[in-house]
């Protein structure tokens, strides 16, 4: 699943591109002519489309962006749809998260501003309100368990920026799963996989049944393939409003274990349980004594069994779904013994570090997320990781590096970002010429010396005799 | 304009710094009988998928003994290429010989290879003698001898050039000064004094596998105090030699340049700051810290002040000696000191690890070697050997198994080098399990790989 791709970067990339390829649709479509489909099945779509189409919106968020070594903002372009009469729009946490302001045009053509309520990585689903007092058209939303493949369905949204787009398809398969190893982006739920056209801009548009319910979030496409999108089931979207509506955010538990389904081990189907792959060092997990290779069997005396993927996702939502701060019981299988561990669980915390901009020294850095302070082999959650280095910056100049792990200032341990700022804006004020940093670059440390009166030098002396035209 | 070139050319034959026509035939003729063109297969392994495929490849050959050595550029042996079906011609026509060759380690300090000529009978071929002359100037004229490619029938040629450029760190390096076609690579170089000074060069850039040495992108003449020791005494035939020839401190440094100096007070005379200790080393069991200063090694005082310079220490250290005991001085905290390392042995590296290859999984792997585990950033307790290539259509790939993948524990038996992976294969096949199940790491995540041999093909 190396190929597939959120669209994450592509909807700020076709920003640029959006003008372009409005007129390139506009030709496309004079060059097609015009299709009908026949009788009954094109009136229940349209029927279908008139139930959600006033509820759709075309979301415009300004966010925020940390590119080479710079704080930049960028418009960027998604869809959402309208949940209640009071305002509240479901859509993707890519379309807008991070984002300053978000604009939104509704089906009628209406610009209304809205505040991010909240947004969850994990599932990619965010939720924004409208600023507006009038009464709203709203979606209905179906139920995901009930849908099977074969079924027709409509995405709607702005393909590439074009509001009020709809396509149709149907459902390829109910319950694909995404690897989450790699991207880590959707460990609790499986996808609807459709064939209805889903192009970057579609994001956090509704994926609609032929009732006009909203079964799906689309969110995803594969590229490079044809007409192979996915949808977050609006089962687990509704469960994800709801807690961000209700806190803000959703909360969650961690112990720090990867799972792999029992045919990574066993073919044999007698065979219950799922596998323990990996423990996270510094984890609860791993202070319960659980191990790579424990066959887990029952979370709080509750069964699991996963033989395939597919069956992953719902047990690793079972155990983020476990009561934070609590201990709860995990029975696995090692070898012929069977033993009942008590895990003390932990906040899951923020899924990425929160980044920063050090202008006078021309880079950006970050909150080390638990990720990488793993693979820099770092005993403890210290420093801070370069994010980016500007181009004839002074960072760049004494070779900080994106990927870096700042561990020192002048000999003072780094304990998190909000800590480096600190020294770094008393380097600033103090102007001192030298600032010692050690930093990680994989296994090895090294020193970079940051000269900070280079660029303080003004090309004009300021208080010099005389005038300056 | 022309004027101007003749009178240049004029004053060059006053001083007779040119090559004459008759030299340069002179040259040729004593020459072109040691040029022959090597012939090989090579196959290469798509380091992301583990992809082997196979292609035809010629190159420039010279023969440099005449009991049948041959020395030939480094280009055929890179990281994830390995050269075989090597046949090596001399002569045109009906005067062809061939032989077929054995391919000798490749050394690692000169981008250049050598094989064994194969013959019942003992050979007594033509071949180049080298001139260990080491001082040629800048702007002196040199002419290459070459073949032309396989559509021109690899016919003999020359071509003049100049040295451009003379660099001098880590090594005296001489750089040609223009594009020098193919088939002049790995050929003679000669001077005006009729010398054979070296062979036309090309180095890999790291990234292709090259060594410390490298300097990419540019011909260069590699003088032939480089390789001559290779001449002498050949490299051995097998991959499985070490580097016990070699000193080792355990440090990663980088120089002492005036800011440094500056921020900490020291003198602005260079010096290497140790920024990486590697553990376990003889710099840790010697007491060095990040941070000291070295500025002296065993009596060669250390003032580096560029990245270059680094690479001089390496060297430095490297040909110290095994075993030997030196004094390093220091600078800590500002203060000098003294302090005594028994130099180690530099471990082997990853082009010296021996690989193996299973007969039924198809998994190729070979051992974490130090600078591996460097490079991976794997601490010390990650303990296993490291896929290096998985064969298509192999019960392995159908695992989804990658190059890279760090093999810990194979079908219940814990791996930590290639010798018991070996032996762990051999008790798998022993049993003929219908499934073998392998835990890995990859990446910093560790995971199973459940692999379905298929016994009645294979057995």
């Amino acid at each position: 699943m190396r190929t597939l791709n959120t669209e994450k970067r592509q909807v700020v990339r076709n920003v640029r591109k959006a003008a372009a390829c409005a007129a390139l649709a506009l030709l496309a479509v004079a060059a097609a002519g015009c299709v009908t489909a026949g009788g009954g099945s094109e009136r229940a779509v349209i029927r279908a489309k008139n139930r959600v189409a006033p509820a759709l919106v075309h979301i415009r968020p300004v966010k925020e962006v940390y590119a080479r070594g710079k704080r930049e903002e960028v418009v960027a372009i998604g869809s959402g749809f309208i949940i209640s009469p009071d305002g509240y729009v479901c859509t993707n946490e890519h379309v807008i998260g991070q984002s300053r302001a978000v604009a939104c045009i509704l089906s009628d053509r209406n610009e209304v501003e809205a505040e991010v309520v909240g947004v969850d990585p994990y599932t990619d689903i965010g939720v924004l309100k409208l600023k507006t007092e009038r009464p709203l058209p709203y979606v209905t939303l179906g139920d995901s368990e009930k849908i099977e493949s074969g079924q027709t369905v409509l995405a709607l949204g702005s393909p590439h920026g074009l509001a009020r787009s709809v396509s149709l398809g149907i459902i390829s398969v109910t319950d694909r799963h995404l690897d989450a190893a790699e991207a880590r982006t959707s460990p609790f739920n499986n996808w609807i996989q459709t064939d209805a056209a889903i192009n970057p801009g579609n994001s956090g548009g509704p994926l609609v049944n032929l009732r006009g319910e909203v079964i799906g979030v689309n969110a995803r496409m594969l590229r490079g393939a044809e007409n192979v999108g996915f949808a977050i089931p609006i089962n687990v979207a509704k469960e994800v409003i709801d807690a961000i509506i209700r806190d803000g955010r959703v909360r969650r538990s961690w112990v720090g274990i990867s799972l792999q389904e029992m045919m990574a081990k066993t073919d044999d189907p007698t065979q219950r349980g799922v596998v323990i792959s990996d423990i996270d060092p510094l984890s609860p997990a791993s202070e319960a004594a659980l191990r790579p290779g424990d066959v887990l069997v029952a979370v709080n005396g509750t069964p699991v069994d996963a033989r395939f993927p597919e069956d992953l996702p719902p047990i690793r939502k079972r155990i983020t779904d476990l009561p934070i701060g609590e201990k709860a019981v995990f029975t696995v299988r090692r070898g012929d013994e069977t033993l009942d561990l008590e895990v003390l669980t932990e906040d899951a915390g923020e899924f990425r570090g929160t980044e920063r901009e050090f202008p006078d020294w021309g880079f950006t850095a970050g909150e080390l997320t638990l990720d990488q302070v793993r693979r820099a082999q770092l005993p403890a959650r210290v420093g801070v990781i370069v994010s980016g280095v500007q181009v004839g910056g002074i960072a760049a100049s004494a070779r900080l590096d994106q990927g870096d792990i700042i561990l020192e200032m002048d000999n003072e341990a780094i304990e998190n970002l909000a800590h480096f700022t600190r020294l770094y804006q008393a380097a600033v004020e103090a102007r001192k010429g030298l600032v010692l940093l050690r930093v990680k670059r994989g296994a090895l440390t090294r020193f970079v010396l940051i000269r900070q009166e280079s660029t303080a030098t003004p090309l004009l002396p300021e208080d010099t005799d005389g005038h300056v035209e | 304009m022309w004027n101007s070139l003749l009178l240049l050319s004029a004053v060059l034959t006053a001083t007779g710094d040119f090559f004459s026509q008759a030299a340069l035939e002179r040259a040729y003729n004593d020459l072109t009988p040691a040029i022959g063109i090597v012939r090989y297969s090579l196959e290469i392994t798509d380091p992301a998928s583990g992809e082997v495929s196979r292609r035809d490849n010629n190159a420039l050959g010279l023969v440099v003994a005449p009991d049948g050595l041959v020395m030939a550029l480094g280009h055929m042996v890179i990281e994830n290429t390995q050269p075989f079906n090597i046949v090596f011609t001399l002569g045109h026509g009906s005067e062809e010989r061939r032989f077929d060759a054995t391919l000798l380690k490749k050394p690692d300090d000169v981008n250049v290879v050598f094989l064994r000529l194969k013959s019942d009978a003992p050979l007594d071929l033509p071949y180049v003698r080298f001139s260990k002359a080491n001082d040629l100037a800048l702007a002196a004229p040199v002419a290459l001898f070459g073949r032309l490619g396989d559509t021109l029938d690899f016919v003999h040629a020359i071509q003049e050039a100049r040295i451009a450029a003379i660099l001098e760190k880590p090594r005296t390096t001489y750089c040609l000064d223009q594009n020098v076609r193919f088939g002049y690579v790995g050929g003679p170089v000669i001077d005006t004094a009729g010398r054979v000074v070296g062979v036309v060069g090309f180095d890999l850039s790291r990234a292709e596998g090259g060594d410390v040495y490298s300097r990419s992108g540019h011909p260069l003449l590699y003088q032939a105090e480089l390789f001559q020791k290779y001449i002498d005494n050949p490299p051995s035939l097998t991959e499985e030699q070490s580097a016990e020839d070699y000193a080792w401190l355990g440090v990663f440094t980088q120089p002492l340049t005036d800011d440094f100096a500056e921020y900490w007070g020291l003198p602005k005379e260079g010096g290497l700051i140790v920024s990486t200790v590697v553990a376990p080393s003889p710099a840790v069991d010697a007491g060095l810290l990040p941070g000291d200063v070295i500025i002296d090694f065993d009596g060669t005082p250390i003032r580096s002040k560029l990245d270059s310079d680094v690479l001089s220490f390496t060297k430095l250290v490297r040909e110290a000696g095994p075993g030997r005991e030196v004094t390093i001085r220091i600078l800590r905290d500002g203060q000098p000191r003294e302090i005594r390392a028994r130099l180690g042995v530099r471990p082997r590296t990853a082009r010296d690890a021996g690989e193996y290859e299973d007969p039924v999984f198809g998994l190729t792997v070979r051992e974490i070697t130090t600078d591996i585990r460097i490079a991976l950033n794997l601490s010390e307790d990650v303990q296993g050997v490291i896929v290096r290539r998985v064969r298509s259509g192999s019960p392995a790939q159908l695992a989804n198994m990658r190059p890279g993948v760090i093999i810990m524990s194979f079908g219940d038996y814990p791996v930590s080098t290639v010798d018991e992976f070996r032996e762990a294969v051999d008790k798998v096949v022993a049993r003929k399990p219908a499934e073998v199940s392998i835990f890995a790491r990859v990446g910093p995540a560790t995971g199973f790989f459940r692999l379905e041999p298929r016994w009645q093909n294979n057995q």
